[in-house]
């Protein structure tokens, strides 16, 4: 094997290595191990397609969270508003579609489960079980919640054109500070700080390998997400190697020499927002059918700048590094969480793994700029290149004396 | 036949009236001069040819289509293609991705075989073959320079402007630069030489226009420009009248 195949090798040990973990693993903390990893897997997502947007493409965005909540919004409220019904509730606004009624549930706020009744509890009522609704498919939730993210990352993409560096970034945050705030403030629809429950991912359990799952175990969304990650980082390292990888990373070098050599900037930097936006938003919409209760915190500019940092440390110019840094920094928090003890004092480790994780960040920003596993993997991909043109200027000295 | 018509042109920035109704042509491979001191309007010039900024009034036609209005991307794709007065290479991108990047843009070539055989011989040509897997912020300012023509040369335009190709490039390197514009011009490519180095703009242009503060107030060949009494006054200065040699002229390689 090649020294620039390592990387490959490595990488598809991982892919095997998080495939089988759950059947070897069986610990008691399986549970607990398990949601661990759909969280890294998440926090992958999230950190390679802002790599992707921020890093390879130059356009250092702090509106990804914003994404993600467009994404779990845009899931809980089609799951939360939208039913189907095989006769009219008579108290909902409702549209005949096919053999069905598409029922709009009314929207009234966080007092539906307990002084007030929305108009299809009202229906449910007075039916007493003789009328069976369906709720909407979690995957069509899902794609909507996916296209909505995409819809978003179009505004913010057409309304950043002109925008570079630091005045990008507020912008972007503006965005997603204005999205925090309109879901805060909007109580009626979107039941505020109360947040919204969502159905479980696969609310009837799944059977897997000729076994069933229960909708509350943890080994399908591992693999959904785990599926997710996997797709985004593939449609992403296929983009960083075509005609549309060089030309971001020409716009984040230098956009207008990108464009005075013929390459239709506004174009790419739009479609760079869309893509990474829909992956932010499915990661979003997964994530909160998974956990099944979406709020406003969740859109923190606290939980932004986790990603970053997560991005940082891995390597920001990689997007493979960012999800590797992701999944490590990510399970590093998570076990740091375990207090222990030095001789008679005991090291409340809740308090001081943040303190572990700032000090790993600003050592990786003053001595390893592109992350700590982006030059790894440098390394064996671009580590003969040196000594390459090394031979080829001795080669070309040897047949220019010749010449002479 | 390449043919680049400017037509009173203008441009202001705020209360600055920077081109004042500039008027030029150009008919065939020309290799020709733009001159002017600081602030004449050289860049500007530039500037509103490849799209980046739009004049006040005026038309700039490419054989027969008006680009004036056209963003820069279309503007290349058009046929025109420029260098920058500070050399803007795609410093963490390799030698040979920054030559990919014209070459896609337009669809030059085939294949990614086709297109890295052009920029081998491109780079072959710029004496830089050897550095082709180096990113770019590795390369001296010099081999920069290079790189910037080697893209044009990807981009193989009808009208290429070159801003200050000589700036801060040593004698080495100038012989290539040198080299570069005549082969790039026997080839048929129209080419618009901006410098300060009258020594280079002299022997390379065969024809010269002259920019003072926004004013075209010469066109013509250089040895006519140079008794230009306009032209003495505003750029070349009295004492270079006698020398035959530009301010600021330094040594030719």
């Amino acid at each position: 094997m090649t020294r620039s195949r390592i990387p490959q090798a490595a990488g598809l040990f991982l892919v095997l290595f998080f495939a089988i973990f759950p059947f070897v693993y069986s610990a008691n903390d399986y549970p607990y191990i398990m949601h661990t990893l759909i969280a890294c897997f998440y926090y992958a997502i999230l950190a390679s397609s802002w790599s992707m947007l921020s890093g390879y493409a130059g356009q250092f965005s702090f509106g990804h969270m914003g994404f993600t909540g467009v994404g779990a919004y845009t899931a809980a409220l089609f799951s939360h508003y939208f039913y189907l019904s095989p006769v009219p509730t008579g108290f909902c606004t409702e549209f005949l579609i096919g053999d069905q009624y598409l029922v709009i549930v009314d929207a009234i706020g966080v007092t539906s489960s307990t002084l007030t009744q929305d108009c299809l509890r009202k229906a449910l009522a007075v039916w007493d079980g003789s009328v069976q609704i369906t709720p909407m498919p979690v995957w069509l939730g899902i794609a909507l919640g996916t296209i909505m993210g995409g819809v978003f990352g179009l505004l913010i993409g057409l309304l950043v054109l002109p925008l570079r560096a630091a005045y990008l970034a507020l912008f972007t945050l503006g965005f997603s500070e204005i999205l925090r705030a309109t879901i805060s403030a909007e109580i009626a629809i979107t039941r505020g700080q109360a947040g919204i429950e969502l159905p479980y991912l696969f609310d009837s359990g799944i059977t897997l390998f000729g076994r069933h799952f229960d909708k509350t175990d943890k080994l399908p969304p591992y693999f959904v997400m785990l599926f997710l990650l996997l797709t985004c980082l593939a449609i992403m390292f296929w983009l960083t190697k075509s005609k549309f990888g060089l030309f971001v990373r020409a716009l984040r070098e230098d956009q207008d020499a990108a464009a005075a050599l013929g390459v239709n900037t506004t174009r790419y930097k739009i479609l760079v927002f869309v893509i990474t936006s829909m992956m932010a938003a499915a990661a979003g919409a997964v994530m909160a059918h998974y956990i099944r209760i979406i709020t406003p915190n969740n859109l923190m500019i606290l939980q932004m700048s986790l990603v970053v940092a997560m991005a940082v440390i891995g390597g920001v110019e990689n997007v493979i590094a960012a999800a590797i840094g992701a999944i490590l920094i990510n399970f590093a928090l998570e076990l740091l969480r375990n207090s222990f003890e030095i001789g008679p004092f005991t090291l409340d480790m809740t308090i001081w793994r943040l303190v572990v994780f700032g000090v790993l960040l600003m050592v990786t920003l003053r001595f390893f700029r592109n992350g700590l596993i982006a030059p790894l993997i440098d390394h064996f991909t671009r580590g003969h290149v040196a000594a390459e043109t090394v031979a080829q200027r001795k080669v070309a000295a040897d047949q220019a004396g010749g010449a002479s | 036949m390449t043919n680049l018509v400017v037509t009173n042109l203008n441009k202001r920035f705020g209360g600055l009236h920077v081109l004042k109704d500039v008027n030029f042509e150009i008919n065939g491979p020309e290799l020709i001069g733009l001159i002017g001191p600081n602030g004449a309007g050289k860049t500007t010039v530039t500037n509103i040819l490849d799209g980046a900024i739009k004049p006040n009034s005026g038309t700039v036609y490419l054989n027969g289509q008006r680009i004036d209005q056209l963003q820069p991307y279309q503007v290349a794709r058009a046929g025109l293609g420029r260098t920058f007065q500070v050399t803007r290479s795609f410093r963490r991108m390799s030698v040979l991705d920054n030559l990919f990047v014209p070459a896609l843009a337009l669809n030059r070539g085939n294949s990614r075989a086709e297109i890295e055989e052009k920029a081998m011989e491109v780079l072959e040509f710029l004496t830089m073959a050897h550095l082709r897997n180096e990113y770019a912020r590795a390369l001296s300012g010099g081999q920069q320079k290079l790189l910037e023509l080697g893209r044009l040369l990807m981009l193989d335009p009808e009208v290429i402007i070159l801003d200050e190709p000589f700036a801060g490039v040593h004698p080495q390197l100038m012989k290539v630069i040198y080299s570069y514009i005549e082969r790039v011009n026997d080839a048929g490519t129209a080419i618009i030489l901006i410098s300060h180095q009258m020594d280079s703009i002299f022997t390379l242009c065969r024809r010269l226009l002259v920019l003072n503060y926004g004013d075209l107030i010469a066109d013509g060949v250089p040895d006519d420009v140079k008794r230009d009494p306009a032209v003495i006054e505003a750029y070349l200065g009295v004492e270079e009248e006698d020398t035959g040699a530009g301010k600021g002229g330094r040594a030719q390689p």
